[in-house]
């Protein structure tokens, strides 16, 4: 076998150089050019990473810089943000306070200095879902850590992230400026009513006089017009009382003074001063009163005025020839319990949970009668959580309504 | 009946500076066969008081010059007849004012009652009660 070589010729090898080193340049600059890529994409990377540093850093100064208390809790119910308001107010140094569980820094009180329990508070109803205001009027007391006590408002929302609760946010703030704003109001309004009880006793008291013949005979078409004076002269000094009330138990001045109380007594009373009315309007009135109740320790003109708010409203709010049932009875030696139901319009159900707010009128009864005042069941409610009972109710629409009331049954102090 | 008739009233009513009010009681008492004497403020309430020593007084709170509250705690340390002279007291302010109920209840026989929520017969009622029990 004989080998052949081919030589190759002179023109190919410089060509084939020629496209190698064509190559070579083509490669290098390829790979120049990822070069200059990776590091656009690094100055990019960089620029971002700046942008978001700096996001950050606003998010933060706009968290801490808000005027008001703002604190963030994880699932474990541990703190995870806390801004500079909250600092303040709290007497925490956000360092300390993140990580530490939200009971140990929050101390929440009501008015009379009892601790709120942590499964009563805002935060907990947050993790159910809901968000929680409070305001000036629930009266809600944050304790620093310096043992400072003021009245806050707070909002807490639970906060969402893909469809889950991953933890709460809480907004607070120092409302004693409200408070003290709300003060002046009801003192106002206290020395206002007060100032007016003059003149009007003066009304009253003539009036019955010439009514009483004691300055002459009248006629009868002039009694009757004295009569219109009397009850309209009537009617205001009860709203001066109703208002009175509104200013005590906004001041706080509502005193309790227990004393023996027979509740039959009491509650009789009360259904004869509603006697011409009942009559007027033909109402049916059914008493299932339990006699047999010793007199116990109550405060009996707070009750009174429970009492005669809400046979008032039964009777102002039954229609002509409805029924009206009064049930008072005593359960197991412990509570009183009191039920006064009617025939009557109902409250609307989508209104029902504003009922006992102030100056809250049903739309329903807002057409029927124009005098009422929304008071009355606010002052109710006022004066059984005063006398350390319980107030509420069943109602359906142009069917009727019942409350219930319960007392606690004691007999000595 | 006859004998209550003849009793002496001091009416001591004086709300700021209006009248109408002790003048419809004054007419009330006179009324209902009351001898009446009257008062605008505390100090000379407390004059006529001691000179005519009346069987009862209707005393208001608020007043100028002496106000019903001290009035009577002077009438009460004074002598043995103004410890025993029954008071009772007119007031605009409800019955929970802590000052008015310790007035009360120091100071016995005295009552209270809120002008505005009492009928002048009722007033007059409560009157001849009392006198009724001496």
């Amino acid at each position: 076998m004989s080998k052949k070589v081919v030589i190759p010729k002179f023109s190919d090898v410089v060509s084939r150089l020629k496209f190698l080193v064509k190559e070579k340049e083509s490669l290098r600059h390829d790979l120049e050019n990822v070069n200059r890529a990776t590091q656009n994409v690094l100055e990019d990377l960089q620029s971002e990473k700046e942008k978001l540093v700096k996001e950050k850093a606003k998010v933060e100064a706009i968290m801490a810089s808000i005027g008001d208390g703002v604190i963030s809790i994880g699932p474990d119910k541990r703190i995870v943000v806390m801004n500079k308001t909250a600092e303040k107010l709290l007497g925490w140094e956000t360092k300390e306070a993140i990580g530490k569980l939200y009971d140990e820094v929050i101390f929440l009180e009501d008015k009379k200095g009892t601790f709120i329990l942590p499964e009563e508070r805002p935060l907990a109803k947050a993790f159910a879902g809901s968000i929680t205001t409070t305001t000036t009027t629930s009266a809600l007391y944050l304790l620093s850590k310096n043992k400072i006590k003021f009245p806050v408002a707070i909002t807490v929302s639970p906060v969402i992230l893909d469809n889950k609760i991953i933890g709460a946010v809480e907004v607070f703030r120092d409302i004693t400026k409200e408070q003290e704003i709300d003060k002046a109001k009801s003192e106002f309004v206290s020395l206002a009513s007060h100032q007016l009880r003059t003149p009007l006793t003066t009304v009253s008291w003539y009036t019955e006089m010439i009514l009483n013949g004691d300055v002459g005979i009248i006629t009868p078409e002039q009694k009757k017009y004295l009569e219109e004076i009397y009850q309209g002269n009537r009617r205001m000094i009860d709203l001066v009382n109703t208002l009175l009330d509104v200013s005590r138990i906004e001041m706080g001045t509502f005193k309790v003074e227990p004393k023996k109380t027979d509740i039959i007594m009491l509650s009789e009373s009360v259904l004869n001063e509603q006697r011409p009315k009942i009559e007027q309007k033909k109402l049916e009135i059914v008493e299932k009163f339990n006699r047999d109740i010793p007199t116990f320790l109550t405060d009996p003109r707070l009750l009174r005025i429970v009492f005669q708010n809400l046979l008032a409203n039964a009777v102002e709010y039954t229609p002509p020839k409805g029924k009206i049932e009064f049930f008072i009875s005593l359960q197991n030696k412990k509570t009183i319990l009191i039920k006064v139901s009617d025939t009557g319009y109902g409250i609307p159900k989508n209104q029902q949970d504003k009922i006992f707010m102030k100056l809250f009128r049903a739309d329903n009864i807002r057409e029927k009668a124009t005098n009422g005042t929304g008071l009355g069941l606010y002052i109710a409610k006022s004066v059984v959580l005063n006398l350390g009972g319980e107030i509420w109710f069943e109602s359906k629409e142009n069917k009727g309504t019942t409350f219930y009331v319960t007392l606690p049954f004691t007999t000595n102090l | 009946m006859s004998e209550i008739k003849n009793k002496k009233i001091l009416v001591i009513e004086v709300v700021e500076d209006d009248p109408s009010l002790r003048k419809v009681l004054r007419d009330k008492f006179t009324v209902e066969g009351f001898s009446v004497l009257e008062a605008g403020d505390g100090e000379e309430g407390l004059a006529i008081a001691f000179r005519e020593r009346p069987d009862l007084i209707v005393l208001d709170i608020l007043m100028p010059k002496m106000d019903g509250l001290t009035m009577m705690k002077k009438l009460r340390k004074e002598n043995d007849w103004g410890k025993k002279v029954p008071i009772i007291l007119l007031t605009n302010l409800t019955g929970d004012d802590e000052k008015i109920n310790q007035a009360i209840t120091e100071n016995e026989p005295a009552y209270y009652i809120v002008k505005s929520n009492w009928k002048i017969n009722d007033l007059i009622e409560k009157v001849r009660e009392r006198l009724n029990r001496v």
